[in-house]
């Protein structure tokens, strides 16, 4: 049972404030769709009128071709995650995961089968009989999404389930919730700021601002090619470097004088350049030199390198994130080196330019 | 000059233990001049009728006799266990009514969207400042055009119809913290309007329920001036009015019968406060969420 989501100029206003303004989307059948953007970005809105907790101002919402607007919550086959769990808390988790079924005028041996076959996929069938206020915050994670999974529902929404657990447990948390959805492969679609959890657990991401589909793709699609300046500063960790320069002749653009091969079609006039820390590289060795820059800050996290450096062609600092552990220390000067397949080039809208 | 100094940190740890019994000294006093009148009401119900307007009315009766009580329990021409059972009746109908009709009022106005809430509900609060007796006299109007006078309808009916606006109140205000994502969540669960308030937000407003319910009950057990209006035969009499009848009933006023019988007027308001009061400290509502 997989099903399909679209949206047609979907809108959203709050008297006279846009939200959402004009959305078009197709989620596909059974993929993990994640929506990601700053907050106030109009993301868990957007989940909230797919759910039918939000009314829908303007366009339509389609699930498997039928027309969702004026269909209630409860109608939809959505089941979803909160962010604050929203646990009945007079309730114990075993009468939590049943409620949505006895509403629903399930018969008590169906109820029963159910509640224990979902008690015991999140291994949570020792804690049925308490109450949320006695559970952990891995528990009442666990319960929140047993009470989505025992209605069986077409969909699965997530609004930001894993903000309130900490670092570790949130990392257990995500592979299991990719786990759940690789094995019951119903459509899911999860939103969040974090553009880690986006990155890791999406079969396709939608970068959201301001109400507005920023970019919609594969991970690695919204990684190698973001469609603008605000995707390809969002989605990458840590974010890309960008750098104002003029344009050249053929593809080529000039940085403080110096000729930048970026192989990218462009018009005259000022563009931005847009570079990722990890594809910078110091000393010798094959691509183009940009530039020699100060170290201000290393950081050093094992597994890599982190340098702030200080290029002479601007006053902000630049990310370098090299493999493996370096000796470099603060105050050091360096060649920055980038390859050509690596760059990107924005106009002044911030919109990114072809190859 | 040095000295003086030095000594003053042990002059002042003697001086909190005096305030403090002083203090309570003090409290303890105002204690016992509030409780003072319901002592003497006590000790005159237990005195001989004789002893009761003496030279020195003590609280210590010369001999304790507990004849005033049989005397006031069936010296009227309908024994007082019959007000009492009146009274139980209409008080806890009345709560139930109060409870049940405002708690869905303020759930309308907590929770329901609808055309002019915030005009109805400053209405509704506009009505808290009208006294009792402002409606007293149309509202009699309108019951005895019901040929509702002399029954009990007056005084249980309108609980039915949220007619207290206090109660809306407190509970729109508790019902406002319960978070809605519970509702939320319990409409994703295919719950209608009524079953969120019946089966979420009802049992999460214990504290609340209980608080109304005490008052409701305690303020409808005391009433003297609603029964006193609305009801003329005795048989139909509340406890209140029958404690009335002991002053006028027969010319000299049973004064021991009248105070035996204040004191066990008291004994349910007593228990009905015992046992809501653990419920009004159990504050469950919010345990389930984390934030």
């Amino acid at each position: 049972m997989v099903t399909t989501i679209t949206l047609n100029k979907v809108e959203k206003r709050f008297g006279a404030l846009d939200v959402i303004r004009g959305i078009d989307l197709e989620i596909k059948p059974g993929a993990f769709t994640v929506f990601v953007g700053p907050s106030g970005c109009g993301k868990s809105t957007l989940l909230r009128m797919i759910a039918g907790l939000e009314t829908i101002s303007g366009g339509d919402l389609l699930i498997d071709g039928d027309r969702m607007n004026d269909v209630a919550a409860s109608k939809r086959g959505i089941a979803m995650v909160f962010q604050s769990y929203a646990l009945y808390p007079h309730m114990s988790v075993y009468k939590n995961l049943a409620f949505g079924l006895e509403t629903a005028g399930y018969k008590r041996e169906e109820i029963d089968r159910r509640v224990r076959e979902a008690a015991a996929t999140l291994q949570i069938t020792d804690y049925l009989q308490r109450k949320p206020k006695a559970l952990s915050g891995g528990q009442r994670q666990r319960v929140a999404i047993g009470r989505s999974i025992v209605r069986d529902p077409k969909i699965f929404l997530f609004d930001e389930p894993l903000s309130n657990l900490d670092a570790e447990l949130r990392v257990q948390m995500r592979v299991e919730i990719t786990k759940l959805h690789e094995r019951l492969g119903n459509t899911m679609i999860y939103v969040t700021h974090d553009q880690v959890e986006a990155m890791t657990m999406a079969d396709q991401i939608v970068v959201l601002k301001a109400g507005k589909v920023m970019q919609a793709g594969s991970p690695l699609e919204l990684y190698n090619n973001p469609a603008n300046q605000f995707v390809a500063g969002f989605i990458g960790s840590p974010k890309m470097n960008f750098v104002a320069v003029e344009a050249a002749d053929g593809t080529a653009v000039t940085l403080n004088g110096v000729r930048i091969e970026t192989g990218r079609q462009h018009a005259s006039g000022k563009l931005t350049l847009g570079i990722r820390p990890e594809h910078i590289d110091i000393g010798d060795g094959p691509g183009q030199v940009i530039g020699e820059a100060r170290v201000e800050l290393v950081e050093h996290l094992g597994g890599s390198t982190v340098l702030h450096v200080l290029p002479p062609f601007q006053e902000e600092t630049m990310t370098v994130m090299l493999s493996g552990q370096q000796p470099c220390r603060s105050g050091d000067r360096v060649a920055l080196r980038i390859e050509r397949k690596n760059c990107h080039l924005f106009d002044t809208e911030g919109r990114a330019l072809l190859r | 000059m040095t000295d003086a100094v030095q000594q003053m940190p042990g002059h002042g740890s003697s001086h909190p233990r005096l305030t403090g019994t002083v203090r309570h000294v003090v409290l303890i006093a105002i204690c016992f001049v509030m409780i003072y009148p319901i002592l003497w009401m006590l000790s005159g119900s237990l005195r001989p009728a004789s002893e009761l307007f003496g030279g020195d009315a003590g609280l210590i009766p010369s001999q304790v006799t507990v004849e005033a009580y049989s005397n006031g329990w069936f010296g009227l021409q309908i024994n007082f266990g019959q007000f009492f059972l009146n009274s139980l009746i209409i008080a806890v109908l009345a709560t139930i009514g109060n409870v049940l009709a405002a708690s869905l009022v303020a759930y309308a106005f907590a929770r329901l969207e609808f055309w002019g809430r915030g005009f109805w509900f400053a209405l509704m609060l506009g009505t808290l400042m009208l006294p009792y007796h402002v409606t007293l006299i149309p509202q009699y109007v309108l019951f005895r055009s019901l040929d509702w006078v002399n029954t009990w309808w007056p005084l249980i009916l309108p609980k039915y119809f949220a007619v207290d606006a206090f109660f809306i109140f407190l509970m729109v205000q508790f019902f406002r913290g319960i978070p809605k994502e519970l509702d939320e969540a319990a409409r994703m669960d295919g719950c209608s309007a009524w079953r969120i308030y019946w089966k979420i937000i009802l049992p999460l407003s214990m504290p609340v329920l209980a608080t109304a319910a005490i008052f409701s009950f305690i303020w409808t057990w005391e009433d003297f001036f609603g029964p006193l209006i609305y009801i003329s035969e005795m048989r139909n009499y509340t406890v209140q009015l029958g404690l009335r009848s002991f002053i006028d009933s027969s010319g000299t006023s049973s004064w021991n019968e009248l105070f035996a019988m204040s004191v066990l007027s008291l004994v349910p308001i007593f228990l009905i406060f015992l046992f809501f009061q653990r419920l009004l400290i159990e504050g469950i509502a919010t345990t389930g969420m984390k934030r």
